[in-house]
């Protein structure tokens, strides 16, 4: 039962990043692609009435993950007490961006909501990047699993460790590189004109500069865990989802490459998808990773709610996803079409 | 409590909680407003009604935003905060914060943008729908939510594991817990209560300034109607019922709630009085005897408990703010049944819109909602304490143990400046949006 509900958390988790994936990047990119007022307003209007949306999937993580791991979400939401409180103020500035920007007609006004909405998309990218390398590098425990994390150490990838070191910034660097590229990929599905044209060229440059990238940090994570990929052979759930990363590849490849952009949109969708699934497949059954040899890793088993209660969850959790998927159903219909430069630098988005 | 090592946690979980819950009461409150004006619209075709849920939801959009960002750290301080309490009860209250999320907050956030921007895209009938969606999303929440906090208020449903953690026993006696029944009417009539006064404080800002006559109208007559139904039913019965569960479940809260520091029967209720702990007693009480006694058990001559019958650790821990939270809600919630029952009754005579000292009444009257919403939550939760689950686990043993107190402290103060700058923010724009008023705005 644990096994299903860490799949069940890794699918959240990956979902919550696809879809506010597409902000990071479109927020990444705004300066860049978008560069008048209206163009802005227009890459804002892109994204507006759904970026509530694509936030509370972070919520539904965050409530899955207490309701199924709560001693996991209690060790390590007190463990990175602080960078998460970072995430959550960059988290809050993002969203109040996007909301006040359009308020008021004035350029100041514009100019200075913008470049917060830049920041901190920028931030949160990095930050969630570097989390992600946390999980695979392990974090310091205690004996009884509790941690405290500080921001950095001395850079290494064993011992007394630190939220940054050359690993976690490596797979920051590179998650946000490719949140940009499918921010692109997004932008160009959802505008026209020359925000459209930007965002296609510099898809198609983003997702090649990816490549080497996601080399250098294959290599580094066998430096870091050779045991994750020496594993890989014995992990059917692992090939199954790097199927689906290549699937997503392939789809990605020739949606850019024929100008199809619904199609380039779901192959990197897909991409995103698999990447992080796979990672999560190598990682079972260890939850929490111990780099100081004292304390024993923690499995999901050890971590995970009563079996009785996950059993219950099943039950409820199966008809909410049809909900959402509904949900998605009906906005796929109301906001799948191009939103045009716009012409008045106000709107409520 | 200064020696407390959950301390800076709880006033950090206390300020961020109170600060959030300003914003959900208006979305609750409001959205059913829209969906009303909505609905007429729909029925009578009559533009009227379409430019006030126009101009309503450029309001709404803002509250519902703020709400959205403030909301962000409460689930997540379960974990950074509140460590201990996660892990001892996670396996109970997770349950339905996941619902709350998967439930409610995933339709809500599905239609607001549909509700605030799509009403060319959507059509009338669509957009009709995505208000209902985005107010059943509003009210599911609360529903989550009060659950949760029932929970902790009344545990029933649960078992204790070896490990000392709280699991399911039975699912079904945890929904249904008869706590959130009570809680759940009265905290979503109070939710309706600052709704209305807010619809009404514009109407009477508008009939004053002798601006949008038209709109004016539909405001004051909409947020009388429902201030006075709502501001009754918060009393009667459900302000009424939960004061009786607390009378039942937590006695010791009701005797720290009337400052009654002994027991004995003709209970008097305290309408005026200023407990002093030191020397357990009521300071200059003006006191009604047996009406304790009455409202809590139903006959004057009913025993009441006093303080001095629970050991000293089981009392809560603040009992002067306790007491004035309970009397200052009590106090608004009777104002405003008066407010609005003669507002109602000046509307029903033709005469409100010329009554200006009343007009004035009503403009001014908006932030008090607020303030008795706030209070009736210390209420409960102050009331609950020394217990974060009510007679199971203490409050001291939920805070997080890795967390050091200046760590804490420098994230409250991180708090502070940032919802200091949102109000700020909040305030000025939704200023400009009614400075701007319901007429046609530029989309």
């Amino acid at each position: 039962m644990s096994a299903l509900w860490y799949a069940i958390l890794a699918f959240m988790l990956s979902t919550y990043v696809v879809l506010d994936g597409r902000n990071f990047g479109a927020g990444i990119l705004h300066w860049i692609v978008a560069r008048n007022r209206q163009e802005r307003r227009q890459l804002i209007a892109a994204i507006g009435p759904l970026w509530t949306w694509h936030e509370v999937w972070l919520l539904g993580t965050g409530g899955i993950m207490m309701m199924a791991f709560p001693r996991f979400m209690a060790l390590v939401f007190s463990g990175y007490y602080l960078a998460l409180f970072l995430v959550l103020w960059c988290i809050l500035l993002r969203g109040i961006s996007l909301e006040v920007g359009g308020h008021i007609d004035d350029e100041l006004w514009q100019t200075f909501w913008d470049s917060v909405f830049t920041v901190s998309n920028a931030l949160l990218a990095i930050l969630f990047g570097a989390a992600f390398g946390n999980v695979v590098r392990g974090v310091p425990m205690e004996g009884d699993g509790s941690f405290y994390l500080t921001f950095f150490t001395n850079f290494r990838v064993t011992g007394q460790v630190g939220l940054l070191d050359w690993y976690t910034l490596a797979v920051a660097a590179f998650a946000a590189l490719v949140l940009t590229a499918h921010g692109a990929t997004y932008l160009t599905m959802r505008t026209e004109g020359p925000v459209h044209d930007r965002s296609r060229r510099l898809a198609w440059r983003l997702w090649l500069a990816a490549v080497p990238l996601f080399g250098v940090i294959t290599a580094l994570t066998w430096v870091v865990r050779p045991e994750l990929l020496s594993g890989l052979p014995h992990r059917p759930f692992a090939w199954v989802n790097s199927f689906i990363a290549l699937g997503g590849t392939a789809a990605l490849v020739m949606g850019l490459k024929q100008q199809r952009e619904r199609l380039a949109l779901t192959g990197s969708t897909w991409l995103i998808y698999g990447v992080i699934m796979t990672g999560a497949a190598a990682l079972f059954p260890v939850m929490l990773y111990s780099t100081l040899p004292s304390a024993p890793h923690l499995n999901a088993t050890a971590l995970a709610a009563p079996d009785h209660s996950l059993r219950i969850a099943i039950a409820w959790w199966i008809p909410a996803l049809c909900l959402s998927l509904f949900y998605l159903y009906v906005i796929q219909r109301y906001y799948s079409g191009k939103v045009k430069v716009a012409k008045e630098n106000q709107g409520l988005y | 409590m200064l020696n407390d090592p959950a301390l800076w946690h709880r006033i950090q979980f206390a300020f961020t909680i109170t600060y959030h819950y300003l914003f959900p009461q208006l979305t609750m409150g409001l959205a059913w407003f829209l969906v009303y004006w909505k609905w007429k619209a729909l029925r009578t075709g009559d533009e009227k009604y379409n430019r006030a849920a126009r101009f309503w939801a450029r309001v709404f959009g803002l509250n519902f935003a703020v709400g959205v960002v403030t909301g962000f750290p409460m689930e997540f301080q379960f974990g950074t905060n509140w460590a201990g309490f996660s892990k001892y009860a996670g396996g109970v209250i997770g349950q339905t914060l996941a619902m709350e999320g998967m439930f409610a907050f995933f339709l809500e956030s599905a239609f607001i943008g549909a509700l605030i921007w799509g009403e060319k895209r959507l059509g009338p009938r669509l957009h009709f729908w995505a208000a209902v969606g985005v107010a059943t999303g509003s009210w599911l929440s609360g529903v989550f939510i009060l659950v949760t906090n029932s929970f902790m208020q009344h545990p029933v449903g649960y078992t204790v594991l070896e490990d000392g953690t709280l699991a399911f026993d039975d699912l079904r006696a945890y929904l249904l817990n008869p706590w959130v029944f009570v809680q759940f009417a009265h905290n979503q009539c109070a939710a309706l209560v600052t709704g209305s006064f807010v619809v009404a404080a514009v109407g009477a800002f508008y009939t004053l300034r002798r601006q949008h006559a038209e709109q004016a109208r539909l405001y004051l007559n909409a947020g009388t109607l429902v201030g006075l139904i709502a501001s009754l039913l918060v009393a009667f019965p459900t302000g009424d019922q939960q004061a009786k569960f607390v009378g039942r479940y937590q006695p010791a809260t009701l005797a720290a709630m009337e400052g009654r520091f002994h027991g004995g029967r003709l209970a008097d209720l305290a309408v005026i009085g200023q407990p002093n702990v030191a020397e357990q007693r009521l300071e200059n009480p003006i006191q009604l005897p047996g009406v304790l006694s009455f409202l809590a058990y139903g006959t004057f001559e009913s025993y009441v408990r006093g303080l001095d019958e629970f050991p000293k650790d089981e009392w809560p821990d603040n009992i002067e703010l306790l007491y004035y939270s309970f009397h200052i809600m009590i106090t608004l919630g009777t104002l405003f049944i008066g407010l609005m029952g003669l507002a109602c009754l000046l509307r029903w005579r033709g005469r409100l819109e010329t009554a200006r000292p009343m007009l004035w009444a009503l403009m001014l009257a908006f932030p008090f909602p607020y303030i008795a919403n706030s209070l009736g939550w210390m209420t409960a939760e102050l009331g609950r304490q020394p217990w974060l689950v009510y007679g199971l686990f203490r409050t001291t043993h939920g805070a997080s143990k890795v967390v050091s107190p200046g760590d804490a402290i420098f994230t409250l103060i991180g708090f502070c400046g940032l919802y200091f700058v949102l109000g700020v923010l909040f305030l000025y724009l939704v200023g400009r949006e009614i400075m701007h008023g319901p007429g046609d705005h530029p989309e």
